[in-house]
């Protein structure tokens, strides 16, 4: 298998870690397909360094999963505070930021 | 003692009785004791005065200067006290008139709640002290000083009865017009520092003709000048012994002392001159024209002061400083006297107005006979007061040749001695009204001041020679045919007003020819004018207040406001809503992304 | 002591804030205390330098520099000229009194006082700070407080709506306090924006090495820069200072104030414009200030008799107060204007007298206010009756800004008259003359319609005169005007150390330079 395989299945990933951001509704939808690019381009990392040289891309792919983690922390912890302010967890319900 | 130690005890023991009634609130709430402590202080400041003059007649003569540098170091801009013939008399005239007016407010103030009588007094002392800081001026930065402080103890004491909203009115008019006049004072000093780099009385300038224009211009409003005369007649509004001390005898008279003291300055302005001779003469006529038609026995004495400074004016116009300054001082005398005689009729019927009087002489035969001395001193019969210093200035007028000014004091001196024959005659003889018949003498508190001002306006007229070698001038009375007709005409005038004033009542057809004059008089057209000035300065007032409001201000705001409304538009791009934020994200890369390409 | 006494001064305000910070909130006494405290040692530490200032040495004394960032050439620099001392007494004497003021306050006083402190701490700093980034800093301290202390503890006025610009007036609130705390803010944020560009302008200029403004002052500037930076500066320093048309935050902002801001600002805080002008503004660029002073003086005396005539029709007592500011300010800009001895002695002498006569001014209008719950001056009349003290205090704070003498602004207006007078710019000083006489109109029509006449009408009932500590603010303030005014030498010495120190220089480059618009045609 080539690097292009890799690219492509990395943006396969991105593609539907985007729709899923732009069209869930759940929060832990959205959360969710975060993770998907965020694994889309740790993908691309890892197989570009594989396939150049080096190990930067490698170390990067570690720091980014570090990353995701506190991520993932945070967002999870806005979603229980969206649901016990609003007992729901639906984004397109939540525009207090409506300027 | 020195003199100046003298002088500064008349200066400052004033000042701090003001100080000490003024700032010891208990005190000056006790009323009576505050009173006391204020004559006491005047009467220390009249002896200080007295020591002054008699102790150094020979060290006067050069002149006594001490100042302290005020605003900088050195004498440029200094402040003290400079004694010579004239500021130690002027000292004594002040302080003596002074401390009589206070003894008489004592019976005159009498029923006065006491915080209040407090209060008079604290502004009675402190106008001793602003008066004496004008007279014993080493230069006119000094001068300067006293005559805004006692502009403003005039305010002060015309509004005292402030609750009044008629004494409340009078009282700013008679600070906003002195004030104006003093703009002129105020660029007479500047030019003056500019010019000399001093404020020196006996300065030296090309410019002299413009600053003593200027200074002329203050003393108009000071000393109550057609047309700046307007807010004296309003300043009666204040107790009668106020009007006797500021608005008659001394404060009014500052002006007069100011162009004295600065005699070197004017005479190198013949210009300023002529100006004082006209504008003095004809404030002479109008003003004893006014007084015929009045009232109002405060208002009649008040348009009498007027005219009778412009006596004083007229004769320093025409050079002859020292005519001005002894009528300065035997005005101070018979004028005071004239007040407070007044006062006690006042006093003795609650009201002004000569209608509510009549037949008092009988009932208050002394205040009745001091107040006929002073309108004799003041219609110029010999040999009272009068006559002497107003036979001088019609000399004076008539050797420098200004025949026209002299014809209109001549008028004037009809006019005068006629309208106090008719005052005297309306509030002494003819029918008592209701009110005169309860009327009674006042207590000897009263009758002392008017007892010792009495005789004064009999004899100051003697002192003319001792004046005159006190000021470094000459001076020995003899008759000439000017005075002599000029005293004629007073009994002319005194005659004509007990023909039509006196028991005959006679002279119905001039009276009537003569209504549509009084009339016209009475409508007060300055004062009119005056007014509608006023209503101009508010209206202007008022339009660039809006125009600051709502134009100025209004670009400011609208600066504002134009980028509020450009935010209100943008906002809608703003929905809340996280997941179109991404979608603008994505199309962004999209968007670049292609353009990064085909670049 | 002598060489950290600068330091002492600026340093006693933050820490009270800092020390009032510890306190618990709802212990109002302790936090009154320190307060005054923090604000008594400042004005101590004034009289101290003034009593230790070596007159016959002039110059900066009680120097002390702390290294802040050498890369730049930032140091803390502090160090007290004549002017300096005439200030510091000023910012001192207010505070103190400024704190007595506000011993009344009951919402949230905590923070009320941390803000104050920090922003008098800032005036102290700009006063005596001679590092130009320093000083700017400083400036900002002083400015910026007051968004919250006007929008939080501030009052609320309405002005209806009207004129050409009737739409934007129904749309923002004017004459509320939050309002009133964002213009004040932005605009004289705008001008701190010019001043900033005027800054790194000089420094640059000289070098891009040092901030050290006594450096700055001995360099020559290439005079084009000095043409477009100094009206930078002029315009920047003047939005702080009241300059026409950057007037207009003035009297919403001091109206909306409570009483001790007010005080504090139209008292101390405009002075940092006026000061800013002539320390960094005129010192600095001389040459710009000389080409630009026949603008400087012209709209200065705009501003003189168009503020007066302003508050000649306000209905409302603190616009009245808030346009006689202007007006006196614009006596401050005129004396610098002239670039001559007595008209700069005048201009300093004139921050200061103006500080002390407004402070009393703003006092007893704070006083009014509270008891009257209104400051519609046509309802009022006769409160003589009722609170003789503060009418009698009234009156002199009044006499003082018509300039009566035997009051501080006698001095201060005289010495500036005269100066313009003799700068041979007698088209200004006729203006501003007039204006002072327009300030007695308004002035005492003022005191005649509040205190004289008849009443107190029912509505004000429960009117009565001052109590307690506030006499303290009364009095520190009356008797400094009539101490001041009586012996102005205690403090137009010092000034005019200072001024004899920089007028040469600028006197020189004045004799080099046309007015701007010659210059500009060349």
């Amino acid at each position: 298998m080539g690097l292009e395989s890799y690219v492509l299945i990395a943006g396969f990933l991105f593609c539907v870690g985007l729709y899923g951001i732009l069209t869930r509704r759940n929060a832990i939808g959205v959360l969710v397909s975060v993770e998907l690019l965020v694994n889309a381009a740790n993908i691309n990392l890892a197989a570009f360094a594989h396939f150049g040289r080096g190990l930067d891309g490698q170390v990067f792919v570690l720091f980014t999963t570090a990353l995701t983690v506190a991520e993932v922390v945070v967002g999870l912890a806005l979603v229980i505070l969206l649901f016990r302010r609003r007992k729901d967890i639906l984004l397109d319900l939540a525009n207090g930021l409506k300027g | 003692m020195t003199l100046v130690t003298w002088a500064l005890l008349a200066l400052f023991v004033p000042l701090g009785v003001a100080a000490f009634i003024g700032l010891v609130v208990p005190l000056r709430r006790t009323g009576r004791p505050a009173a006391l402590i204020s004559v006491a202080g005047a009467l220390v400041s009249l002896a200080s005065a007295g020591m002054v003059l008699a102790g150094g007649s020979a060290a006067l003569k050069p002149g006594v200067h001490a100042t302290v540098g005020w605003l900088t170091a050195g004498t440029a801009t200094a402040v003290g006290v400079h004694l010579d013939g004239t500021s130690a008399w002027m000292l004594l005239v002040v302080t003596l008139v002074a401390t009589c007016v206070q003894i008489y407010s004592l019976g005159y103030l009498h029923d006065e709640p006491p915080p209040a009588l407090g209060r008079y007094f604290t502004y009675q002392s402190l106008f001793l002290f602003a008066m004496n800081t004008l007279v014993l001026a080493p230069n006119l930065l000094q001068a300067f000083l006293g005559w805004e402080l006692v502009g403003l103890v005039s305010y002060l004491l015309i509004g005292f009865y402030f609750r009044k909203p008629s004494a409340a009115k009078a009282a700013v008019k008679a600070f906003w017009v002195t004030k104006f006049a003093d703009l002129g004072f105020l660029i007479g000093l500047v030019t003056l520092y500019a010019q000399t780099g001093g404020f020196e009385w006996t300065a030296v300038t090309p410019a002299a003709t413009f600053v003593t224009l200027m200074l002329f211009f203050a003393v108009m409003g000071k000393s109550a000048q057609f047309p700046l005369h307007i807010w004296l007649p309003d300043a009666m509004e204040g107790p009668t012994p106020v009007s006797a001390l500021l608005h008659a005898a001394t404060m009014v008279a500052a002006g007069v002392f100011l162009i004295v003291r600065a005699e070197p300055l004017f005479e190198q302005a013949a210009l300023t001159r002529d100006v004082m001779a006209y504008v003095g003469a004809f404030t002479a006529l109008f003003a004893a024209c006014v007084a015929v038609v009045q009232s109002d026995i405060k208002k009649v004495l008040a348009y009498s002061t007027c005219s009778q400074l412009g006596y004083m004016v007229a004769a320093l116009g025409a050079g002859d400083t020292f005519a001005g300054y002894f009528h300065l001082s035997t005005h101070a005398f018979f004028k005071a006297l004239l007040f407070l005689g007044a006062g006690s009729l006042i006093h003795a019927v609650h009201s002004n107005e000569l209608k509510d009087m009549g037949g008092l002489f009988r009932k208050m035969p002394f205040s009745g006979t001091v107040f006929v001395v002073g309108a004799l001193a003041l219609a110029g019969v010999p040999p009272l007061a009068g006559f002497f210093s107003k036979d001088l200035i019609l000399e004076a007028m008539h050797h420098h040749g200004l025949h026209v000014p002299l014809a209109a004091l001549a008028i004037a001196a009809f006019l005068t001695a006629f309208y106090m024959t008719r005052t005297v005659m309306l509030a002494l003889f003819g029918t008592p009204s209701h009110a005169a018949e309860h009327a009674h003498e006042p207590g000897i508190d009263m009758k002392l001041p008017l007892a010792v001002l009495a005789l004064l306006a009999v004899g100051a007229g003697f002192l003319g020679g001792p004046l005159a070698g006190l000021t470094g001038h000459d001076y020995a009375f003899h008759f000439t045919p000017v005075g002599g007709a000029g005293t004629a005409i007073g009994l002319v005038g005194i005659g004509m007003g007990y023909f039509m004033f006196g028991p005959a009542q006679g002279g119905a057809a001039i009276k009537r020819g003569f209504a549509p004059v009084g009339a016209f008089i009475r409508y007060g057209l300055m004062d009119r004018l005056a007014t509608v000035a006023y209503g101009i300065m508010l209206a202007v007032g008022a339009i660039i207040a809006w125009i600051d409001r709502y134009v100025i201000d209004g670009l400011m705001n609208w600066s504002g406001w134009i980028l509020l409304v450009l935010g209100r538009r943008l906002r809608a791009l703003q929905t809340g809503n996280v997941q179109d934020y991404v979608y603008a994200v994505a199309l962004a890369v999209v968007v670049f992304g292609a353009w990064g390409i085909l670049r | 002591m002598s060489e950290h006494i600068l330091s002492v001064i600026v340093a006693s305000p933050f820490l009270a804030a800092l020390l009032i910070m510890l306190v618990p909130g709802d212990r109002h006494g302790p936090i009154r205390v320190l307060g005054f405290v923090g604000s008594v040692i400042s004005l101590l530490g004034a009289i101290y330098v003034a009593l230790h200032y070596d007159q016959a040495r002039g110059g900066m004394q009680f120097g002390v520099v702390y290294p802040f960032i050498p890369r730049f050439g930032i140091d803390i620099r502090l160090a007290a000229d004549g002017w300096s001392v005439a200030l510091l007494l000023l910012t001192g004497i207010i505070m103190t009194a400024g704190s007595l003021a506000s011993a009344t306050l009951t919402n949230r006083p905590k923070e009320f006082y941390i803000l104050l402190l920090v922003l008098v701490a800032g005036v102290f700093g700009v006063f005596v700070c001679q590092d130009l980034f320093i000083f700017f800093l400083f400036y900002e301290i002083a400015v910026l407080p007051m968004y919250l202390l006007i929008g939080i503890w501030g009052s609320k006025g309405k002005v209806a709506a009207a004129g050409p610009f009737k739409a934007v007036w129904r749309d923002l609130d004017v004459g509320g306090k939050e309002y009133a705390a964002m213009k004040l803010t932005l605009m004289l944020l705008v001008g701190s924006a010019a001043i900033l560009v005027g800054m790194f302008a000089i420094y640059f200029a000289a070098g891009g090495k040092s901030f050290d403004m006594i450096a700055l002052a001995k360099t020559h500037f290439p005079r084009d820069m000095q043409l477009w930076v100094f009206p930078m500066l002029w315009l920047g320093f003047g939005s702080l200072a009241g300059v026409f048309p950057f007037h207009t935050w003035s009297p919403d902002g001091h109206a909306a104030a409570p009483t001790a801001v007010s005080m504090l600002h139209a008292g101390v805080l405009m002075k940092l414009g006026a000061f800013g002008v002539m320390r960094v503004g005129m010192i600095i660029l001389p040459e710009g200030a000389a080409a630009w002073a026949p603008v400087v003086g012209a709209v200065a005396a705009l501003n003189v008799i168009y503020g007066a005539v302003s508050a000649m029709s306000q209905k409302d007592l603190k616009y009245v107060i808030a346009y006689s500011s202007v007006s006196h300010m614009g006596v401050v800009m005129l004396g610098a204007a002239t670039l001559d001895t007595d008209g700069w002695n005048g201009a300093v002498y004139q921050m200061f007298a103006h500080g002390i006569m407004t402070g009393l001014f703003f006092a007893l209008v704070g006083l009014i206010y509270e008891r009257a719950h209104s400051r519609w001056v046509p309802s009022m009349g006769g409160f003589a009756k009722v609170m003789p003290g503060v009418a009698a205090f009234f009156t002199l704070a009044g006499l003082s800004s018509l300039g009566m003498p035997g009051s501080a602004g006698f001095v201060a207006e005289f010495l500036v008259f005269a100066g313009a007078w003799k700068s041979g710019n007698i088209l200004w000083a006729i203006p501003a003359m007039i204006g002072a006489w327009v300030t007695a109109v308004y002035v005492l029509r003022a005191t005649k319609m509040i205190f004289w006449g008849d009443g107190p009408s029912h509505e004000f009932h429960d009117l009565h005169d001052a109590k307690r500590v506030e006499w303290g603010a009364l009095w520190i303030l009356g008797t400094c005007i009539v101490l001041f005014g009586c012996a102005p030498r205690l403090v137009l010495d010092f000034i005019g150390t200072a001024t004899g120190e920089y007028l040469p220089a600028i006197a020189k480059a004045a004799a080099s330079i046309a007015p701007v618009a010659l210059e500009i045609v060349k």
